[in-house]
């Protein structure tokens, strides 16, 4: 449905892979008032059709891509685009942001979204040029890995000139056409890669989509945006977490700081410290292995690294990565971490999921409940075990289950660490309570950034208590909230991080860092108070430049307060649609070992306290003690209807 | 004066390109003016752990201490 604001293309179209029919999808400037875009537009596309009954491989599931007003704008870091669905891996719905550059050419073709459903009856791959959508035979790429395939979708649209006609695209790799359970998307070297979007699009029988247009963007007051944006470039530039930290070291930088803080996820969640950390950290990453860090489109951070493995310059591995197939599974050898890295990308495949399913499948060995030859630091075989995972082969097989699944199987459900049936990120949550609530209360499981990133207080950037339960429910919620909205309206969550003041982060000795260390568990109380009453945030924070830039793109009011009122519609509404299919307070929840086994022995409260902070949670929230949105609160979020 | 081992992590190893280095210095104070290419200024933002622990700058060394200097990090 055309739109009278700024940011948006005014068309969602639906295509029906078994009828291989194209329809508009109505979506009103009401709902985008109410929904923004990304992953909230998402959420209430399969809000308004799922029951509660579906299963992820069925006719009745929908992948639904979508970007965000500020996607393809100018502003910094929006390039953005989102991927939603019912997950195969947790049975509820998920939602995996990705980078580069699909989300920009979605838009140049005429669309804010696509909504996909149904089953095609060959391999197929859909090409969209300015909202028109071609159906191809892909029987020819089903098999290739991801970038086999780019690669030969750019010869198919190879102009006459002999020049590539510009276009973005998502595709699968093996694992998804062997629905994987954890298989990602992939966009050039980005990967959709959480809660296995990549299996149901293998189920669909798609192995990819181009998209391409020459579509103007509307921006609402041009002239403001490019003012405002140069300003916001500046201040990312000069902040030093997004103009320092991030485009020398990237993600993996922070291996160092995680094992001073005793998260550094080890051996499986046994252990938040690595000795060998060292070899297979971020500094050594970049002393020996980097040739170039790169960015996505209009991105200042420019996070991404590119590495020589074999003499082949590829995408380097994010910290996650870094950690959990290093000091994850024992292993030292950091050239073999990219390797790994490059294969599983290769394969399309989510490396957090396979890592600590290979952790969870050692420890399972090595306490003689299956039999399955792997050994924790014995690295010879793994890439032949990724290829077997992607391909279901042998043990892959069991393997392409994922660790709960596994642990249902074999046993030892107290060391197969996830949440939901999603695997936790390689932060290891004994020594950072915040997070801890936040893997477990997440929408999406195991994520660290669905379950508000608290780490970022807890060691990771200021220093406050990182064991106490005080404040940090509260905390959670705003945090969570905030990230919410960042996402839906198409850009990276590393524009957050500016969200605390430069001094801040730049002189954790001085004064006020410690004071405002000291002192933040105790603001709880104003937190829920600013939650409770967004009104009173009428205004523009001056570190906070999101808000603006969204005014001038979309011609929406857009005060802080509101912001954050539509960030917690948005979480509330993924609970609400969650619940349908069983969610509540049982199911959130992480395994013995992170609440009941403490990581140091002789610190008791190195466990996470999680009955404790839920309870505050859910009160802070407005939910029941069941973990549920009241109907007042519904009310209250305008989410009656749904 | 105590000899100790100096580590260095983050952004100011890169700037230094420099890991490690030992050295000689009573307090911590005196040890942040012998870190190669880094300003006293620059040198007051790190973050201090004496074998393991978060330590002040008044922190009196001891012969064989690991001291660990670091740049601030968060967001990944």
């Amino acid at each position: 449905m055309a739109t009278t604001y700024g940011g948006y293309m005014g068309k969602v179209l639906k295509i029906d892979l078994t009828a291989k029919e194209v329809s508009e999808y109505p979506f009103s400037d009401k709902e985008r008032e109410l929904f923004i875009g990304g992953k909230m537009m998402a959420a209430k596309i399969l809000g308004d059709h799922l029951k509660g009954t579906e299963k992820a491989f069925s006719e009745e599931n929908m992948l639904v891509i979508t970007t965000g007003p500020l996607t393809g704008t100018g502003a910094p870091s929006a390039s953005r685009f989102n991927i939603s669905t019912l997950s195969p891996q947790t049975g509820y719905i998920t939602s995996s942001n990705c980078g580069g550059h699909f989300g920009y050419y979605l838009k140049k073709a005429g669309l804010d979204g696509l909504i996909l459903t149904g089953q095609c009856d060959t391999p197929t791959w859909i090409e969209i040029q300015n909202e028109k959508v071609t159906f191809h035979h892909a029987d020819d790429l089903w098999g290739l890995k991801t970038s086999e395939t780019q690669a030969a979708l750019d010869d198919r649209l190879r102009m006459k000139n002999g020049r590539v006609r510009k276009n973005g695209k998502i595709c699968i790799g093996p694992a998804g056409e062997n629905r994987v359970l954890y298989a990602s998307i992939v966009s050039n070297e980005r990967g959709s890669g959480r809660g296995g979007t990549g299996a149901v699009m293998g189920w669909m029988n798609l192995k990819a989509v181009c998209v391409g247009g020459n579509k103007e963007i509307p921006v609402y007051d041009k002239e403001k945006m490019v003012k405002h944006t140069q300003k916001w470039f500046r201040y990312l530039r000069r902040h030093p977490l997004t103009g320092e930290q991030l485009p020398k070291l990237g993600t993996a930088g922070l291996v160092s700081s995680m094992q001073m803080k005793h998260i550094l996820s080890t051996k499986n969640y046994s252990s938040g410290q690595y000795d060998e950390f060292e070899k297979v950290s971020g500094e050594r990453l970049a002393e020996a292995y980097q040739i170039v860090n790169k960015g996505c489109l209009t991105c200042p951070i420019r996070c991404a690294r590119t590495v020589e493995v074999a003499g082949k310059q590829v995408k380097g591995p994010e910290l996650e990565t870094l950690v959990l197939l290093g000091g994850g599974i024992l292993n030292n050898d950091l050239e073999a971490v990219l390797r790994w890295n490059y294969e599983l990308d290769e394969l399309g495949m989510d490396t957090i999921s396979a890592a600590n399913t290979l952790s969870y499948a050692m420890e399972a060995n090595e306490e003689g409940l299956w039999d399955n030859g792997l050994r924790f630091s014995e690295t010879e075989g793994i890439s032949r075990l990724f290829e077997d995972i992607a391909y279901r082969r042998g043990i892959g097989d069991e393997l392409a289950q994922g660790s709960r699944r596994l642990s249902e199987k074999y046993g030892g459900k107290e060391f197969a660490i996830h949440a939901k049936g999603m695997e936790l990120a390689a932060y290891e949550p004994r020594k950072a309570a915040g997070l801890g609530l936040g893997y477990a209360v997440s929408n999406r499981g195991g994520c660290h950034l669905n379950g508000g990133y608290l780490v970022i207080l807890e060691g990771l950037g200021l220093s406050v208590n990182q064991t106490t339960y005080h404040g940090k429910a509260d905390l959670t919620m705003m945090f969570q909230n905030l990230m919410e909205m960042i996402s839906a309206t198409g850009q990276c969550l590393f524009t957050s991080y500016a969200f605390f003041p430069s001094p801040l982060m730049r002189h954790p000795n001085a004064w006020y860092t410690r004071l405002v260390n000291a002192a933040l568990p105790y603001c709880g109380f104003a937190v829920r108070l600013m939650n409770k009453y967004p009104e009173l945030l009428k205004l523009h924070l001056p570190v906070f430049h999101h808000t603006k830039g969204f005014e001038y793109a979309t011609g929406m009011k857009m005060s802080f307060g509101h912001y954050m009122r539509c960030g917690e519609r948005g979480y509330n509404l993924e609970r609400e649609i969650n619940r349908r299919f069983g969610v509540s307070a049982d199911k959130d929840i992480l395994p013995a070992r992170l609440v009941k086994t403490l990581q140091d022995s002789e610190d008791p409260r190195s466990k996470v306290p999680l009955e404790k902070l839920k309870k505050v949670y859910y009160h802070a929230r407005g939910w029941d003690r069941n973990g549920l949105p009241t109907e007042k609160l519904l009310k209250k979020l305008q989410l009656e209807q749904i | 004066m105590a000899k100790v081992k100096v580590r260095l992590y983050g952004v100011v190893r890169l700037k230094t390109g420099m890991s490690a280095f030992e050295a000689e210095a009573e307090t911590l104070d005196g040890l942040k003016k012998q870190i190669p290419g880094v300003t006293p200024k620059e040198a007051k933002d790190l973050i201090v752990l004496v074998n393991g622990e978060k330590a002040g700058r008044r922190c009196q060394l001891k012969p064989g201490d690991e001291v660990v200097l670091m740049s601030p990090a968060g967001g990944g």
